[in-house]
């Protein structure tokens, strides 16, 4: 029995170790190839890695490869991304705020709840929600069951845990609505009245401008941006939660 | 007799009035001096047009008018005049008048002996010293079966709003050993009989030559019969011996590509105008011949009709890309003008494409819808496409489906162009912008950030947890945890209400120890040890009736629990040996009486009535 377990806990640490060293042999290669210049394979490279374990830094790197490629759209995607993982992280920041002023695009307009939810990195809510509000039912409720007095303090706690809870409530709605955003990746991207290739085109979009998901319809997704809305192909939006 | 079946005339072309000719001449000659007057300051940078030699010599001539005033006159006659029985003779009539400015009547009065076939017509333009003069012509095949000589009598048409008397024409039909000419007509030779639609096939129209060896050429060739397309731009023609009704006769011969349009059984004719020595076209003579002196005489002559079948094309099987390329078709591989190129770019794909089809009507291609490229197809005859890439995602051509339709297997051949491998290079972005005044200066960066040397923060996916279905799951667990929990709670609250439950499930555990203790005490043939575990399972069963301890318990209390019957029968003895047994093992010297194994049913006995009622 504890032979078995021993071999099966090999083989997931095995598995892990070699997805890792994958993951990091195609970002120091993408690494190389953005130091020589050849930032098509760099891409591709940083693309891979991220493909095989998304990274914070890894996405920074992306994005900078696609940048200097002169695709605005897939660099902005990314540096979100990037701040997606970690909302900390200053590379991604700086660069996504270079990147608007030079491709002059909008910054993504978030709601109050979604803006709340950017503090901290998405799966960060989730386990807070999780464990306040649980914290809070088991200082309620395991003290008289265990047969144990209860303390001043327990009370106190349980509603700061409830009172946790029901704000990361909020901010796990807006991770909720965040994963609906997303950027425009072609350069002048052009917005259908009708999800059809011959549907008329009502406006062009610039690359990098953030959009709305609403719906889609077979290779079409109804976008909302700031001034328009409209039909685009699913292939030239990037969604921020790619699923 | 009924006439003018639409089926086997000749569609009618429109023509201008005929009045107009005279009318528009001086009208065009003025507007084409005009147009060269004029010219120099239109075309001062243009490289000028090119004529072909003796072009300005031939605008410059006079041409002959076309007459259409002189009164019309008509001729009719049986070709031949005699003709044996059973066999066919031609009625002709011909009017120096366009065919379409005659009202030719539906019905003819006819001897009713005679046998009219369907009117064919046709017109030519005669030239005559001085001027061109149309000549329009009817002609109806005749049969009769019966000997005699028989009279179309002489009628009139309508020619322009004027009554034109057509005269009167005899012919006698004699018994077939009687000598008669024969009725000159065309022969018509085609190279399939069973094809596809759209497939195109070669027709040959022969004149044979006359007696004296003597060639006419043939004008005005028309085929009768709807469902067909004549490409008169591949004519060809040829003065050369054919194999005509047995005999090896020199003979003019048109070959043209005829392409059926309509599917089903197809039956048609040749028809045109011998027209003595006016060869109007490139002609390859390969025999000895004569021609014949004189003004030519146009005379419409008719050939014996051929049936095709035309299928309709398989819908099963159908390629992308078909454009109705019917025939065996091969291609070269695509050339492009370079594998290397910026966005925007244009860059030109060229294809070659070889074959048995019908190459001249060949259409290419058509242009594939791809969102990285913008593809446009160069102009006909050529079959190449320049194409734009929009994007440098790129990495290859879009394929260009292509098919066509090979009749000798019934199948259609993909001719697809593959994706072509390219490498296209986009525009960079700047990295870096330039400093700006301070009071200009944005909270915005100046430049990029520089590489991210480590992956930093990293996580399994970019999907939250709060849409994976496994993280439901996850949450679930406290869930199960409190309910388990409050449940345990709730048993435990209920057993301290009810201690006796415990205390018999407790002796129903302590029993079972018991019992197979016992069991091995038989198995090992321990005396001793059987009685004292039998004594005290016995205990054991009935405490918690008491409750007391089974320690404290004696065989009366076993006793007092067994069934009424069982206190004074053989049960309540091998209590009472059991106990008493076990009591002796306390004793100074104990002694345990050889026997006591025996008690073994007694005991399981004993025991199953009290577990029954624990």
């Amino acid at each position: 029995m504890n032979l078995r377990a021993g071999l099966i806990l090999a083989v997931l640490v095995g598995q892990l170790s070699g997805v890792r060293a994958g993951t990091e042999d195609a970002f120091t290669r993408g690494l190389e190839f953005s130091r020589a210049g050849q930032f098509p394979e760099a891409a591709a490279a940083f693309e891979k890695s991220v493909a095989a374990q998304p990274a914070a830094g890894t996405l920074v790197n992306l994005g900078l490869a696609e940048w200097q490629r002169g695709h605005a759209g897939a660099a902005i995607l990314a540096w979100e991304q990037a701040r997606w993982i970690d909302p900390f992280e200053t590379r991604a920041e700086a660069n996504l705020r270079f990147a608007r002023q030079v491709a002059q695009v909008d910054t993504p307009q978030l709601k109050w709840f979604e803006a709340v939810s950017a503090w901290l990195p998405p799966n960060a809510w989730v386990w807070l929600a999780g464990g306040t509000l649980w914290l809070a039912v088991g200082l309620m409720v395991l003290p008289g069951i265990l047969r144990r007095p209860k303390a001043g303090w327990q009370p106190w706690l349980a509603a700061l845990a409830f009172g946790i809870f029901l704000f990361s409530l909020t901010a796990n709605f807006g991770v909720l609505s965040r994963t609906q955003t997303g950027f425009v990746l072609r350069k002048n991207a052009p917005l259908r009245l009708t999800p059809t290739r011959d549907g008329e085109v009502i406006s062009s979009v610039a690359a990098g401008e953030p959009a709305r998901r609403l719906r889609t319809r077979g290779n079409y997704a109804f976008i909302r941006t700031l001034g328009s809305a409209g039909w685009l192909e699913q292939s030239d939006f990037g969604p921020l939660c790619p699923r | 007799m009924k006439m003018g079946n639409s089926q086997h005339s000749l569609p009618r072309r429109s023509r201008a009035p005929a009045g107009t000719f005279n009318v528009q001449r001086p009208v065009c000659a003025f507007r084409t001096v005009l147009l060269l007057l004029l010219a120099p300051f239109w075309l001062a940078a243009q490289t000028p047009p090119q004529l072909p030699s003796g072009g300005l010599m031939q605008l410059q001539m006079m041409q002959p008018t076309v007459d259409v005033s002189s009164p019309v006159t008509a001729t009719a006659q049986f070709d031949p005049p005699i003709v044996h029985v059973g066999e066919t003779a031609f009625y002709r009539v011909t009017l120096d008048a366009t065919e379409s400015s005659v009202q030719w009547p539906d019905e003819l009065s006819t001897p009713a002996e005679l046998k009219f076939g369907p009117k064919r017509s046709g017109q030519i333009t005669q030239m005559q010293p001085g001027k061109f003069r149309p000549l329009a012509s009817f002609v109806y095949e005749v049969e009769s079966p019966v000997e005699g000589r028989f009279t179309v009598t002489n009628f009139s048409v309508e020619v322009m709003g004027a009554r034109v008397q057509i005269p009167a024409a005899s012919v006698s039909v004699v018994a077939k050993s009687a000598s008669a000419p024969t009725a000159r007509r065309l022969g018509l030779e085609i190279s399939a009989t069973n094809l596809f639609l759209g497939q195109p096939f070669h027709a040959r129209v022969i004149l044979p030559a006359s007696s004296g060896n003597q060639v006419e050429a043939l004008r005005e060739i028309e085929f009768s019969g709807d469902g067909l397309m004549t490409d008169k731009t591949a004519l060809q023609q040829f003065i050369e011996p054919v194999n005509f009704q047995g005999q090896l006769r020199n003979a003019f011969v048109a070959e043209m590509k005829v392409t059926p349009i309509a599917a089903g059984p197809l039956k048609f004719s040749a028809q045109g105008f011998s027209a003595g020595r006016e060869f109007m076209a490139p002609i390859s003579v390969r025999s000895q011949i004569s021609f014949a002196g004189g003004l030519s005489q146009y005379t419409l002559l008719v050939s014996d009709p051929v049936e095709i079948l035309v299928r309709p094309l398989p819908v099963e099987g159908e390629l992308p890309g078909f454009t109705g390329a019917i025939g065996r078709f091969f291609r070269d591989p695509p050339r492009l003008s370079t594998n290397r190129l910026r966005v925007g770019e244009p860059l030109q794909l060229r294809l070659a494409f070889h074959g048995e089809g019908d190459l001249a009507r060949f259409v290419p291609p058509a242009i594939p819808r791809s969102r990285d490229w913008q593809v446009i197809a160069d102009p006909p005859p050529a079959t190449s496409f320049t194409l734009i890439p929009l994007t440098d995602e790129t990495s290859a051509t879009p394929a260009i489906p292509f098919s066509y339709f090979d009749p000798r297997s019934a199948k259609y051949v993909d001719l697809t162009i593959p994706p072509q491998p390219v490498t296209v290079v986009g525009e960079g972005l700047p990295v870096e912008l330039p400093v700006l005044k301070e009071e200009e200066k944005s909270a915005a960066p100046v430049k990029l950030s520089t590489l991210a040397p480590t992956p930093g923060k990293t996580v399994s996916s970019l999907t939250p947890l709060q849409l994976r279905g496994w993280f439901a799951a996850v949450e679930l667990a406290p869930v199960i945890g409190f309910f388990a929990l409050w449940q345990w709670d709730r048993r435990r609250r209920y057993l301290e209400a009810h201690p006796e439950i415990v205390r018999r499930a407790q002796a129903r555990r302590a029993l079972r120890r018991e019992k197979q203790q016992l069991q091995q005490a038989v198995a090992a043939g321990d005396a001793p040890a059987f009685v004292q575990h039998a004594a005290r399972a016995m205990s054991i069963a009935v405490a918690p009736h008491f409750p007391a301890h089974p320690r404290a318990l004696v065989s009366g209390d076993v006793l007092a629990h067994l069934a009424g019957a069982g206190q004074a029968g053989p049960a309540a003895a091998t209590v009472r040996q059991v106990f008493a047994a076990a009591d002796a093992q306390y004793a100074v010297t104990p002694q345990t009486p050889p026997d006591l194994l025996a008690l073994r049913p007694g005991v399981e006995a004993v025991l199953l009535a009290l577990e029954e009622k624990l």
